[in-house]
């Protein structure tokens, strides 16, 4: 039976792993014997000078060790990992196309409307321009 | 999990109801009593003005009969009905619980407002996949609730080259 791709974005907030962990208790716990999701975790590590690189590359490990030990904690034993080079709003996209996603699961970073205009949304960019169902995942204020 | 589906007679919430049964919710264990999700199907209806803007010069504005104003209510609510109970349809297809719900006014207000009320954990609806300059002009909902809800929002998109394309860049 061919599985559906569930792409999630991770870095190091705090919040992605939220999401992380939100998809792993919802979508794969609940069905453990014939699961019809496949992860894949994608990792954006923005493009860098030489001079920040390894810092870069560091994290990013770091990022995708911890998002491993997620998994495995749920018992997730064949997720995909991947780091993936470029902006945090472009990549998650990227992977849904490369992998052929069927949902793209990504965190938010709850900013206020002021911020949101002056920064800009990566979850709104990925809602809206990622070719496959979108789910945002936001932790709650006060987590019951 | 409390799962609020968003619905209005367009073609995408409709295939996102239909997507989250079929890859969310059907997957129960099969011995679990309470299901992986009770689902609620909103349908908000827009409000109905009662008053008409004739054009020409000079023209007051004209207040709709109640004749009129009683037969368009029933007439949304006869249309907001039916378009609830297809959607009903569809969950028990797949033995997926359903309740349903009718509200009037602004949709993306209504969404969020009930999404709190019956403490959600998940909000999915359609998303007409409409361009960034539409999407300014027009508002959308996806967009609007994307922001504003406190829980977690699914939204669905048509599969490309299936209907209207996906947002553009």
């Amino acid at each position: 039976m061919e599985k559906t791709v569930v792409v999630v974005g991770v870095d190091d907030s705090e919040r992605s792993f939220y999401a992380l962990e939100w998809t792993l208790d919802h979508l794969f716990l609940t069905v453990l014997e014939k699961c019809p999701f496949k992860l894949v975790v994608v990792h954006a590590k923005p493009a860098s000078t030489t001079a920040i690189r390894q810092d870069l590359k560091r994290m990013a490990a770091k990022v995708l060790e911890k998002a491993k030990g997620f998994c495995e904690a749920k018992l997730v034993n064949d997720a995909a990992f991947e780091v993936m080079e470029g902006n945090a709003r472009y990549v998650p996209c990227e992977a849904v196309e490369n992998h052929q996603a069927s949902v793209l699961v990504v965190g938010s970073h709850g900013y206020g409307a002021l911020k949101r205009t002056v920064l800009g949304s990566v979850s709104d960019y990925c809602a809206h321009h990622a070719h496959c169902s979108v789910m945002i995942v936001k932790k709650p204020k006060n987590k019951h | 999990m409390k799962v609020l589906v968003a619905i209005d007679e367009s073609e995408e919430s409709f295939y996102a109801l239909q997507w989250a049964v079929d890859d969310l919710l059907s997957y129960s264990p099969a011995a679990e009593e309470n299901a992986i999700a009770a689902v609620t199907l909103l349908h908000v209806y827009p409000p109905f003005q009662p008053f008409i803007y004739p054009s020409g010069p000079g023209m007051h504005l004209v207040y709709a009969t109640p004749v009129v104003i009683h037969s368009v209510n029933k007439a949304q609510r006869e249309k907001a009905a039916s378009i609830l109970s297809r959607a009903l349809t569809i969950c028990t297809e797949k033995n997926v619980k359903a309740e349903t719900l009718i509200m009037e006014g602004d949709a993306k207000d209504k969404i969020c407002e009930m999404a709190d009320e019956l403490q959600v954990d998940l909000v999915v609806m359609g998303s007409r996949g409409h361009g960034a300059i539409k999407r300014a002009w027009l508002g959308s909902v996806s967009s609007y609730c994307v922001h504003n809800l406190h829980c977690n929002i699914l939204v669905v998109k048509l599969p490309l080259g299936e209907g209207k394309p996906t947002g553009s860049k």
